[in-house]
């Protein structure tokens, strides 16, 4: 049982490997020579060279001008420590570019070597030639790409966790009872703690699960529900959810046996730390009106019913944000608020991307939060997802039974929907940045 | 059985609230049936709790507890369960207030019930910055707000000693009577006074809701034939020599439409000067509570 599943999840790690090096299969595949390999591949990505070549530029430039400071000036100023502070952040182009430069020359004089006249000197060639060029490959399509490329916007802000937000769609009482499993796939994905399948000892949940706001439909089920996912890390890879989910299955209340299609909507939100001030860079606290729900009449002493909802209205964006779980008016505020201040960062963050995004298609779909992402099809028990290509997945109670276990469950699947995603993201992002070095280097020469 | 006391439920409350109660009644039946604790699935049962809950008893005295602000209050019949409104006024006056272990206040709550007011000041305020008194004319409520400063993690040392966390002292005792400050356990001056004294007067103490007038404490509701008569006995109370500090704040919650009389009450009190008064409203945008500073000297 224990090898079989650690032998699965090594099967999948070679599966990702291959798709992630398709694009370098080019250069790996194919009779090519050495020099012509070398040729190829600068004359291919000459844009990335020379981005990252700038990089390189720029810190030294800023360590020229920093040892004149250190030399004629003042180490201790404030322009001191921001360009050493600058070049320092550089290192890593420097480093990278240094173990590229290597790896090059080291292809091109193995290659010489192939045909050197002393065969000791070819054996050790022969040998050693087959690893160089994916070391190279690797460095200037991986490597260099991930570095030029900033981590997600969402990363830039310090995040709590996400908020997740599940809305039953069509399909009536059948899209109730599916969001109650998927939010259970998701609470036990998240919070349930794992046992170590060799050590025996018991892995700590991977987050901490909180269900905020649930309501129950009346024929069985949830119709909606916003569960509160607390950590590093929860936002980043959840965000993946976001989007409508589609169930086809034949519904245990249909008597015909006919398959339905019901689905569900999620949107992902992100979460900040709670702050002590209520108030802060995403609202101004005049814009909300705060609501207490229904006349009490007296109020105070005459009245001791548990009227505790809250609603919140943002007036600037139009966003309601209603709370009545707890029994506390003061816990159901809070909830309200933490909810509004996610909604009001969701928004920012998508105003931000949207803005990169103007000027090119986007790649990326569940952007879109109407889209379909994903299909659950019990009758041929398998996952779809409709972003990555060809993601399929068998086994759907395994999948549904959210278990933490790496590579395998919910969390297999949504690793490499996220895997796919921030691939693709480096992409356009590069994209863009190739498309700036065009424009500037045309302006340079119309300049001329 | 079940579904017809969750249709008289939904009758009497609407869907929502009844939905609402219904979810944080199992939550208890849970809560209270887990590994190691006394009921049983078979003792504890949800349409036992319904039943109560349609024959009128207040939902905190079926569940036993009541939120107030970060406090999980325990709750008992007849000790007057607390209100939102006066959760939000003490959050507003702990946040207005800012007392610190090297300029530590006391404060003296009259009527405390479950101790909600002084126990939610010392939670929130840091350890060693606060020490109060809480009275009240009841023995039931003396013992459930001492239960309730344990359970919060709020000392219930009475010491002259300079203590260094936060202490909570609750005692039988009489504030309408003169010999009041006879008590030795008292120890004016006081920098804060608080209360939620009673305030229903006769006529609508007749027409309160059952799950008020049958369940909850008439001495901690009944206010005499104005409903005023507590404020007057407060106001000789403070204007006893001796009982404020040269700076102090008096803050005392009102029924919806007696906050300019109570007003009217404090500035008489004698001896002392105030500086300023505010009248703050609640979330229902209701007149609640009566907050006086005298003048600083």
């Amino acid at each position: 049982m224990f090898s079989l599943g650690r032998r699965a999840h090594f099967a999948f790690r070679l599966v990702r490997h291959a798709s992630l090096s398709s694009r370098e299969s080019k250069y790996l595949t194919g009779t090519h020579t050495g020099p012509e390999l070398v040729k190829m591949l600068e004359t291919d990505n000459s844009k990335i060279l020379k981005l990252v070549r700038r990089k390189v530029d720029e810190r030294t430039a800023l360590m020229a001008e920093a040892e004149q400071i250190a030399i004629n000036g003042d180490p201790s100023s404030q322009e001191y420590r921001d360009k050493t502070r600058r070049a320092s952040e550089l290192l890593v182009f420097q480093d990278a570019w240094s173990s590229y430069e290597s790896a090059k020359s080291n292809l091109l004089e193995t290659h010489t070597l192939l045909s050197h006249p002393d065969p000791d000197m070819r054996d050790l060639a022969t040998e050693e030639y087959p690893s160089l060029p994916p070391t190279l490959t690797s460095l200037l399509l991986t490597t260099f790409p991930s570095l030029l490329v900033p981590p997600s916007s969402s990363s830039q802000h310090n995040l709590a966790g996400a908020l997740m937000d599940l809305k039953s769609g069509v399909g009536g009482q059948e899209s109730s009872l599916f969001l109650s499993e998927l939010l259970r796939m998701y609470t036990r994905f998240a919070g349930s703690k794992s046992v170590d399948e060799e050590t025996g000892e018991v892995i700590k949940a991977k987050w901490g699960v909180t269900i905020v706001q649930q309501n129950d439909a009346d024929a069985g089920g949830i119709k909606d529900a916003i569960v509160e996912i607390k950590g590093k890390g929860a936002y980043d890879l959840m965000r993946w959810e976001s989007g409508v989910h589609r169930v086809q299955r034949v519904p245990a209340t249909d008597s015909a046996g006919r398959v339905h299609t019901s689905t569900v909507a999620v949107i992902v939100l992100p979460m900040l730390e709670e702050s002590d001030k209520v108030e802060d860079e995403l609202f101004k606290m005049d814009d909300v009106k705060i609501e207490v729900m229904r006349a009490r009449g007296a109020g105070g002493q005459h009245v001791n019913k548990t009227e505790s909802a809250v609603r919140l209205t943002h007036t600037p964006t139009g966003i309601t944000v209603s709370m009545q779980d707890e029994r506390s008016q003061h816990q159901n505020r809070r909830r309200a608020f933490q909810v509004l201040r996610a909604r009001l960062l969701d928004l920012k963050l998508s105003a931000d991307i949207a803005s990169r995004r103007a000027t090119r298609r986007s790649l990326v779909k569940g952007a879109d939060r109407s889209e379909k992402i994903r299909t659950y099809n019990w009758a041929q028990d398998r996952i779809t997802d409709h972003r990555v290509p060809g993601l399929t997945v068998r086994g759907l109670e395994g999948v549904m039974e959210g278990d933490g276990r790496v590579g395998g469950g919910f969390g297999g699947l949504v690793g490499r929907v996220e895997e796919w995603g921030r691939e693709v993201e480096v992409e356009e992002c590069l994209g863009e940045m190739m498309e700036a070095l065009d424009k500037e280097e045309g302006q340079g020469e119309v300049g001329k | 059985m079940l579904n017809n006391f969750r249709a008289r439920l939904i009758s009497q409350l609407g869907r929502a609230q009844a939905n609402s109660e219904i979810k944080w009644m199992n939550q208890f039946i849970v809560d209270s049936t887990g590994p190691g604790a006394k009921a049983t699935a078979n003792t504890l049962r949800l349409e036992d709790l319904l039943r109560r809950r349609v024959g009128g008893e207040p939902l905190q005295y079926i569940l036993g507890t009541q939120p107030f602000g970060q406090l999980d209050l325990l709750v008992r019949p007849p000790t007057l369960i607390p209100r939102h409104e006066t959760e939000e006024w003490s959050l507003k006056l702990a946040k207005a207030t800012t007392p610190c272990p090297s300029a530590p206040i006391t404060i003296l709550d009259l009527g405390t019930g479950t101790g909600c007011i002084p126990l939610l000041f010392a939670t929130i305020w840091p350890q060693g910055s606060v020490h109060a008194h809480a009275v009240d004319i009841s023995e039931h409520a003396v013992r459930l707000s001492t239960e309730n400063a344990l359970r919060a993690g709020v000392s219930t040392r009475n010491t002259d000693a300079k203590e260094a966390r936060n202490t909570f002292t609750a005692f039988r005792a009489d504030y309408t009577q003169d010999k009041f400050w006879e008590d030795p356990r008292l120890k004016p001056p006081y920098n804060l006074v608080t209360s939620n004294p009673p305030y229903i007067p006769l006529q609508e103490y007749e027409e309160l809701p059952p799950s008020v007038r049958l369940y909850e404490d008439k001495q901690a509701l009944y206010g005499g034939k104005d409903g005023l008569d507590f404020y007057r006995s407060i106001g000789r109370v403070l204007g006893f020599p001796g009982a404020l500090a040269s700076e102090a704040t008096i803050a005392l919650e009102v029924g919806h439409d007696q906050a300019s009389q109570v007003a009217e009450i404090v500035e008489r009190i004698p001896r002392i000067d105030i500086g300023s008064l505010e009248i703050w409203k609640d979330a229902w945008g209701k007149d609640r509570t009566v907050v006086a500073r005298t003048h600083e000297p």
